[in-house]
């Protein structure tokens, strides 16, 4: 039975608000663009997991006028974060327009992070952009002696993430799935998961990806964490904006008491 | 020479004219570390009702063009835990900073349980009655109908010494009876406004948004209307008011002020920068500052209309 991670979010250090620089953008896939953005401040203290709300700041009225949700996918030495961006709506566009020397309001390390279990295999499923916190953690976590594999899905060849860059982020080659069949293996990413021995399963991608995964998790019993997302207000736990309905049927926050749960933890209802 | 931001007020004094709105500060911890709260004039918590309430399936909140809508559902933890686990830590940690409960309730009994509950403890100055709530009763907001408001505020005022701050709904044709209303029945103040109804549909999937189905539009988009209102409201009657909606710079508090209102709070803007407050109390010491004017007193109210013109 995994440990529910309780919701002493207040107990975790208040985050930091600073304006920020774009140090870098580049296009990695037809619609998603690598950021990297000089804050020693979340850069320091980013967790595996954890996200930052990025936006304008108050002078700023064209949208995106509130800040958007995005996880702290990478995080250098030097004091730069890497954030990965998928461009769809207003929001995430306006981000991957951004260029170097432009400024944005950061607020984090945000929400809470995923854990690891000493002596465990760690097996990461990524369906999409929710291969962001994976860069950060498979590289991690492959330095402090876990065994990691990384699942990474696309619905096609062209949206795939550079793997040259993914190799030299996270350690290792990630394990590609496209759903047409253009780039590694043909399916969905969730079909390349095997459970033997003590694994742990993260997960982080579109929620029906994440639905099927639990519903594994819970057949065949195993450990699985997973991120979700909500639209968010605050990203601070203020506004009550951004819930999912835990197992309990009560709503939990996805900004404080996630973006990581246990699967074990949340309703997952069809849709 | 430093302008004089402070007021009194509510029979105290208030160190400066910016609040946090009900339901974009939590309950005042959730911004600890990251913003002074202290240094504020204040903040007012996220609704309280008797019981818990869990509010509404998601998605509640969506960007709006210039603003965002949000259908919360009033989800929060209910009078005894809010007593017990909420207040104690803005007993603690705020020494100058005025705090405000928000209190909402189906009924006229409802409300009055949170008041007469809370009146005992210590750690907050008073209560902002939100009327924007279905009456059991009747079916109809305590806000838009004249004589279920004028019966809350005058039941609360039988249960309290306190102040007693009514926040109206801009969702009415003529705020200036509401606003007398609440004086007639011994409110000590108004706040204005709470949020607009509003609705935002996908049009890929044909369905609102917002899981609620409809919402209330907040953030700059409806400043003008909340300065349109706040000084309505301010001109109907004589109770101090508070001035709310699309606040982001000490410019936009100042209209309030000058259409009549003494305090200002701000909502939206904190989620685009939890700063937000801070900068509009900075921003309107500035102007002042650099305006030569010594204190904000001089300016609240301190509108000059044409002559002629309909009002
Ligand atoms: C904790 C967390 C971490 C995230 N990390 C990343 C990341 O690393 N890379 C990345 O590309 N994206 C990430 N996202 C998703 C990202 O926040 C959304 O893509 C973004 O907010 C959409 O904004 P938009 O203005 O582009 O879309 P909008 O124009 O606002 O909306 C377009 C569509 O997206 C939906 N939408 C809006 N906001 C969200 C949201 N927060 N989550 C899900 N759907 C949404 C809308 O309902 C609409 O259907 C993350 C989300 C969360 C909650
Ligand atoms: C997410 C959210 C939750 C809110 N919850 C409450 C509430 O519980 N009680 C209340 O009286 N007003 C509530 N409001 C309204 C605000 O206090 C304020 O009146 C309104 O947002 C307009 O101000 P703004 O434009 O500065 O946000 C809420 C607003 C938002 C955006
Ligand atoms: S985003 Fe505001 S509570 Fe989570």
């Amino acid at each position: 039975m995994p440990v529910a991670i309780e919701p002493k979010a207040t107990e975790i250090l208040s985050p930091i608000r600073h304006r920020a620089e774009v140090i870098s953008s580049r296009r990695v896939a037809t619609d998603t663009w690598w950021l990297e953005i000089d804050s020693p401040e979340i850069a320091g203290r980013a967790e595996w997991g954890q996200f930052v709300m990025i936006g304008f700041g108050l002078e700023h009225l064209a949208p995106p006028f509130l800040p958007r949700p995005f996880s702290v996918a990478w995080r250098a030495e030097d004091g730069r974060i890497g954030l990965l961006v998928r461009a769809f709506g207003v929001g995430s566009r306006r981000l991957a327009e951004l260029r170097a020397g432009e400024h944005v309001l950061l607020l984090g390390p945000l929400g809470r992070p995923f854990r690891l279990e000493p002596g465990s295999r760690v097996v990461c499923v990524a369906g999409g952009v929710g291969l962001a916190p994976f860069l950060f953690l498979a590289g991690d976590a492959r330095r402090q002696g876990f065994d990691v594999d990384l699942l990474y899905g696309e619905l096609t060849a062209d949206k795939v993430f550079d793997t040259r860059l993914i190799e030299e982020l996270t350690g290792g080659p990630p394990i590609v799935w496209t759903e047409d069949g253009s780039l590694g293996r043909r399916g969905r990413v969730t079909e390349g998961l095997r459970v033997e021995g003590p694994v742990t399963v993260l997960a982080c991608g579109p929620t029906p990806m994440l639905r099927a995964l639990a519903g594994r998790a819970a057949r065949e019993g195993f450990d699985l964490q997973v991120s979700v997302e909500e639209h968010m207000g605050c990203g601070v736990g203020t506004c009550q904006g951004c819930v999912v309905q835990g197992a309990d049927g009560r709503w939990r926050k996805a900004c404080t008491e996630g973006p990581v749960f246990y699967a074990s933890e949340l309703t997952w209802s069809p849709s | 020479m430093v302008p004089e931001l402070r007021q009194s007020l509510f029979g105290v004094e208030f160190q400066a004219p910016v609040l946090l709105a009900s339901g974009t500060c939590g309950y005042g911890r959730e911004y600890a570390g990251l913003i002074p709260l202290d240094e504020l004039g204040g903040l007012v918590t996220k609704a309280v009702s008797v019981e818990p309430r869990s509010g509404n399936p998601p998605h509640r909140v969506a960007e709006t063009p210039g603003g965002m809508i949000n259908a919360i559902g009033l989800e929060n933890v209910g009078l005894d835990a809010f007593a017990s686990e909420k207040l104690p830590w803005l007993r603690e940690n705020l020494a100058r900073a005025h705090v405000f409960v928000n209190v909402v309730g189906r009924t006229v009994e409802e409300y009055a349980a949170v008041v007469s509950g809370l009146d005992g403890e210590e750690g907050f100055l008073g209560y902002e009655i939100n009327v924007s709530c279905p009456n059991v009763k009747g079916g109809t907001m305590f806000g838009t109908d004249e004589a279920a408001l004028a019966e809350l505020v005058g039941r609360l005022r039988s249960e309290t010494e306190r102040p007693v701050i009514v926040k109206l709904t801009p969702n009415v044709p003529d705020i200036g009876i509401y606003a007398r209303i609440c004086e007639e029945n011994g409110a000590d103040g108004l706040s204005t406004i709470n949020t607009f109804p509003g609705m935002l549909i996908d049009i890929h999937l044909r369905k609102p948004v917002i899981g609620n189905v409809s919402g209330g539009i907040s953030g700059p988009a409806i400043l003008p209307m909340g300065v349109y209102l706040t000084w309505r409201a301010a001109t109907a009657c004589s109770l101090p008011v508070i001035g709310i909606g699309g606040i982001r710079s000490g410019e936009d508090a100042l209209q309030y002020i000058l259409a009549g209102a003494h305090l200002v709070q701000v909502g939206t803007a904190s989620f685009v920068d939890p700063a937000a407050a801070a900068t509009v109390q900075e921003g309107i010491s500035s102007y002042l500052a650099g305006a030569g004017i010594g204190s904000l007193s001089e300016l609240v109210g301190g509108l000059r209309l044409p002559e002629h013109g309909q009002h």
